[in-house]
């Protein structure tokens, strides 16, 4: 068995950070539609 | 080579959550304004078409009103060409009645011409006809005048004859009487007068003015107050009496125009004489 490093690289911390980003997209998505009544208009 | 993909795949994954981050944040942020212009837009659509109803609903009945007031102007304008019809037709019937009006003017005018020629001729008639009512009425009332002088004239024959007629009725009586005194007397009034005829007496009256006796007192002279213009003349007798009394009779002998002497003749002498007795010529 290889010995996999565990230690996170940058591209974890990306995928944090798009991650993080996603989330708060979504907080604004809802935060909007929520205004709108969830109603298309 | 997995990791250059899973790097690029995490990368474009990055890229892409960091895109639909800011699209929602910006969404988010700006969605209150688009809201509102979204409201505004859409009361605008809303006045707009409550402004088009209501301007369509105003159409509609500006459109009827139209098509009413058309209807009444196609009424006016048929009634219009109808009194134009009847107004062409009067005037045709005005223009042929002014020609035969005109032609009656024209024979007016020729019998006004002929009238004024005649009444040219009457004024000259007239006029000649007034100076000779003129020259008519001069004589006329030289006649009037004439006749007047002439009616004068027969007045005073006519009275001159009555009077005549009367003196002959009383001269006709006279005789009469006188005929009637000579028969009574006997004398003959056929018979011839001989020797001076005696003038009549009439009768005078007047007094005594006074009475003196003459130089030789041989008789008495009397002046009384009435003379020749009196009818008094030389000879004549007259008679004294003073009221009912007779006194005497005189003679006269000095006659003058207002008075007379004369001489008393004593033989017919029954009273003294005074001043104021009265005198005659007969009683």
């Amino acid at each position: 068995m290889s010995q996999q490093s565990s230690d996170p690289t940058i591209y974890d911390a990306l995928m944090f950070v798009s991650l993080g980003a996603v989330i708060i997209g979504i907080v604004f998505w809802v935060l909007t539609l929520n205004s709108y009544g969830w109603t298309s208009g | 080579m997995n990791n250059v993909v899973a790097k690029t795949l995490i990368v474009l994954q990055l890229v892409f959550s960091l895109c639909f981050m800011c699209f929602a944040g910006a969404v988010y942020t700006f969605q209150k304004g688009w809201r509102d212009k979204a409201e505004a837009s859409a009361r605008q659509v809303s006045d707009l078409q409550k402004t088009l109803s209501d301007q369509q609903a105003a159409r509609a009945d500006e459109k009827t009103k139209l098509e009413a007031d058309k209807k009444k102007l196609q009424d006016d304008a048929g009634n219009a060409i109808a009194q134009i019809n009847q107004l062409t037709n009067d005037l045709g019937q005005a223009r042929a009645g002014l020609a035969a009006a005109e032609q009656e003017r024209d024979k007016h005018l020729a019998d006004l011409l002929v009238a004024q020629q005649e009444a040219q001729a009457r004024i000259t008639e007239t006029t000649a006809a007034r100076s000779e009512i003129n020259t008519l009425r001069d004589q006329l009332n030289q006649g009037i005048a004439l006749r007047r002088s002439l009616e004068d004239d027969n007045l005073d024959r006519q009275g001159k004859i009555d009077e005549a007629a009367e003196r002959e009725e009383q001269m006709l009586r006279e005789i009469g009487r006188l005929r009637d005194l000579c028969r009574v007397n006997r004398v003959d009034p056929n018979e011839p007068v001989v020797g001076p005829v005696p003038a009549a007496i009439t009768r005078v009256d007047g007094v005594v003015r006074q009475s003196r006796k003459n130089a030789s007192r041989s008789a008495e002279l009397v002046e009384i107050s009435i003379g020749s213009d009196d009818g008094i003349g030389p000879k004549m007798k007259l008679i004294i009496f003073r009221g009912s009394r007779y006194i005497c009779e005189i003679e006269i002998t000095d006659v003058y125009p207002d008075m007379a002497v004369g001489r008393v003749i004593e033989a017919t002498r029954n009273g003294s004489i005074e001043r104021g007795d009265n005198v005659t010529t007969k009683l």
